[in-house]
């Protein structure tokens, strides 16, 4: 199928259910409101038992199995009182939703969960896959004068199955890299789709152009930024290699989850070379719109930066430093 | 991705806060420390708190020092609170925040608002002025523990603060505030001396004509008017806390009518008068006051509309207004904002409120003449009246919003009148640090303070103390408005 008609699809499915959804609200507000009976007070329809009619002879006896179900007494009449206390509830509910963003509270259908639950789950984990499989659109990476490199990594799958070799750059990035970045300069900012393209289209541009402005206001030289595909954190090492930078800055998709699949990480060492150890590293995680507004996530990720070149040190080793 | 460590810092903050509570007939000090800290997990951006609030101190009850009947003894004030910090062993320049509030009728007297900003100058570095009636609810609802039962139980919860002079009453549900309303209830209305009637209140005088209430100066204090006076006091806020106010009831009420619209579920009362009826203090204090306190408390508890509410113990009596004042009134803004710290502290800023409705594009077409409006409002002479614009109800905001945005900040403060005060802004989003940078990278000529996550309203008057080491400031929002009686 081409990817056009996907697209086209999932949005008509989208609208759909939000329109649904629209729908059930205005629905559930009526119910609310007015003291609808949504059980009839006495059961209807044939409840009678129905006699097995012995046509066989011999001892074959028939149980009715479904007789408990059946019964009418088990429909509970719902009073004004219980619509009220219904009402309370929900409210409560309401309150401890709008907490987290988890599933919680969100009803069933017998033993499943909704229709639109269940759908919207399952359109939260398609966009996590999609986040991980996409790529980052050209126009981005343009529009910021970024040039791209590759890891070593070949394809998605590889890039899953070995860790190690997304932390290395390709033979030729190393040298396009040599030849177009400056070197040894104070901050070295690179941006990477990781595991969620996806985090990059939505933020990178917002956090870049913020991070940048933030640096420039604090007088600390930055170096010539660029992409990298299928990069990992550690990627930065060899960037600390090459370029021998204060402070290496990577920009980095999250692993996407099912609240959000967009967003972004930067991960900040100062001085990363072969060898550098997780405990210098340090992130600031949950840039998106639903977490630290990225703008604001840039301006901060300067001071930081500020910080770290104070200390020389970044991570355990910056907290130790700063007593 | 997983083996990662991020910066982890638990290192503690603390700073003192005073709160000093100058009533009508009582004034008390409290002090104490809060201790800030990074609460946000290691991964995050910081987000500081206020994780406790340790009383290091709590003074005596002193009785207000008056020179008359209308004029506050100033150096009589200042001496207690001297005293009372050398006792608790604090220097004055210790005091990092706080608040010191006058109530009840001590506010309506004509040297008040310049009393108050002496104390608030003289008394800390950042000692926050505070007065107006809904205040005074709301600082006592806060300090009797109204407030936080209202969060506890999900009723609706009234506090009734009944000093001196005025009933200040706060309705609160799910620690919102619903409405307040203040009356000319207090133990000060009617004084004694020699077992006679000494002096009647103004709004008294008013409210026994109405009801033809035989009571004048000299009258014995055994005379069954004065419980009619305290019982009528007791009929009309059950009343008014029923929010059936009649006409009868006028007299008392002090400014607006009650404006809340929820039934309430349960009363609490506070301040002196419900000292007389709980006796959390030594009771030897009590019989000092020669007027109608101990009568009025005797009166609310047997009037019968008032046992119509269940009633709640408050935590504290007679110090709930100034416990709230000393611990309640500090805020802590965002981790990460913009402020210029040598023009900390700032003072009684007032706050105009641009609601920006979720449209960057219509909100920036509108905002020059919004501001003309402030300058309109808070400025009309054109002094240069400073003021701090709360930005609310922006939309989800990139980069380049955000240098559309500083852009016509820029432009349109430099309108003002005095075009080189500092440029204050208050954000209802986290994006106080990146609008800050980018009105620097601008090159702005005023001092910028951009601080967020605090939240305030039209009409609010606020204070922003000096940047802490943890890089964030204990802002205290307020409502400066003196009444008269």
């Amino acid at each position: 199928m081409n990817e056009q008609l996907i697209e086209q699809i999932t949005k008509m499915v989208v609208e759909k259910l939000q329109t649904t959804n629209v729908r059930s609200d205005v629905r559930e507000k009526d119910r609310t409101e007015m003291p609808v009976q949504l059980y009839q007070q006495s059961a209807t329809g044939n409840f009678r038992e129905e006699k097995v009619i012995n046509t066989t002879p011999g001892n074959v006896k028939f149980f009715n199995t479904v007789s408990q179900e059946a019964k009418p007494s088990h429909i509970k009449s719902h009073p004004n009182e219980s619509i009220e206390s219904d009402k309370k509830k929900e409210e409560e509910l309401a309150k401890l939703r709008k907490k987290t963003p988890a599933r919680i509270a969100v009803g069933r259908a017998g033993s499943r969960p909704k229709t639109n639950t269940w759908l919207q789950f399952r359109y939260d984990h398609a966009a996590a896959v999609d986040a991980v499989y996409g790529e980052v659109p050209k126009e981005i990476l343009d529009g910021l004068n970024f040039f791209q490199v590759q890891s070593k990594v070949v394809d998605k799958e590889e890039y899953i199955r070995r860790p190690d070799l997304g932390r290395r750059l390709s033979d030729d990035s190393v040298r396009t890299v040599k030849e177009k970045c400056k070197h040894a300069p104070t901050v070295q900012i690179v941006a990477s789709n990781g595991l969620s393209a996806k985090a990059i289209e939505e933020n990178l541009e917002d956090v870049y152009l913020s991070l940048e402005q933030s640096l420039n206001n604090l007088n600390i030289d930055m170096g010539t930024t660029f992409y990298i595909d299928k990069g990992r954190v550690a990627l930065m090492d060899e960037i600390g290699e090459i370029l021998q930078p204060d402070v290496v800055i990577i920009l980095i998709g999250e692993r996407p989850g099912l609240v959000s699949a967009e967003s972004l990480s930067a991960y900040i060492c100062y001085k990363p070379r072969f060898g550098t150890i997780e405990a210098d590293r340090m992130v600031v995680s949950n840039i998106h719109k639903g977490g630290i507004p990225p703008v604001e996530a840039g301006a901060y990720l300067g001071t930081l930066i500020q910080k770290i070149l104070k200390h020389e040190a970044s991570g355990v080793s910056l907290v130790k430093k700063e007593g | 991705m997983i083996f990662l460590r991020g910066e982890r810092v638990r290192k503690q903050e603390t700073m003192i806060s005073a709160g000093i509570d100058i009533g009508t007939s009582t004034t008390k000090l409290i002090i104490s420390r809060f201790s800030l800290m990074n609460v946000a997990g290691t991964t995050h951006v910081p987000r500081i708190e206020i994780v406790d609030k340790e009383i290091l101190y709590k003074s005596p009850i002193f009785r207000t020092p008056l020179i008359d009947f209308t004029t506050i003894d100033v150096a009589g004030i200042e001496k207690i609170v001297r005293a009372q910090y050398a006792e608790a062993g604090i220097d004055a320049s210790q005091i990092e925040t706080g608040a010191v509030i006058i109530t009840g009728e001590t506010a309506t007297k004509h040297n008040a608002s310049e009393m108050l900003h002496y104390l608030s100058n003289e008394a800390g570095d950042f000692l926050v002025a505070t007065a107006g009636p809904d205040l005074e609810g709301i600082i006592a609802a806060k300090g009797s523990g109204a407030f936080d039962l209202s969060n506890r139980t999900r009723k609706v919860i009234a506090n009734i603060d009944i000093g001196g002079g005025t009933a200040n009453i706060a309705v609160y549900k799910d620690q919102k505030l619903l409405g307040t309303c203040t009356m000319h209830i207090g133990g000060r209305l009617i004084e004694f001396n020699d077992q006679r009637v000494a002096s009647i209140a103004p709004s008294i005088g008013r409210l026994i004509a109405e009801q033809s209430i035989p009571l004048e100066i000299g009258d014995s204090i055994h005379t069954p008017s004065i419980r009619r006076v305290t019982d009528f006091m007791a009929e009309s806020l059950g009343r008014i806390l029923k929010n059936d106010v009649r006409r009868e009831d006028e007299v008392l009420i002090i400014g607006h009518q009650p404006n809340w619209q929820e039934e309430i579920d349960t009363i609490m009362f506070s301040g002196g008068i419900s000292e007389c009826m709980y006796n959390h203090e030594s009771a030897s204090h009590l019989a000092q006051y020669d007027d109608i306190g101990t009568q009025l408390a005797s009166s609310l508890q047997q009037a019968s509309l008032l046992q119509a509410f269940s009633w709640a113990e408050p935590v504290e009596t007679v110090r709930a207004t100034v416990l709230g004042a000393g611990t309640q009134t500090t805020e802590i803004s965002g981790a990460t904002i913009q402020v210029a710290p040598h023009e900390l502290p700032l003072k009684n800023i007032p706050v105009y409120n641009y609601d920006f409705q979720e449209d960057l594009a219509r909100g920036l077409a509108n905002f020059e003449a919004a501001i003309q409006t402030a300058i309109e409002m808070f400025d009309a002479t054109r002094e240069g009246q400073n003021f701090a614009l709360y930005l609310s109800n922006l939309p989800y905001m990139g980069f380049r919003d955000i240098q559309q945005l500083a852009r016509t900040i820029m432009q349109v403060m430099s309108q003002r009148p005095k075009p080189g005060e500092p440029i204050i802004l208050v954000l209802q989003t986290d994006h106080a640090k990146v609008l800050g940078q980018t009105l620097l990278a601008m090159n702005v000529q005023q001092s910028v303070i951009c601080i967020d996550q605090i939240s305030v309203d039209h009409g609010d008057y606020m204070d922003i103390g000096k940047i802490l080491d943890a890089g964030v400031v204990p802002v205290v929002v307020k409502t400066l408005t003196f009444h008269s009686s």
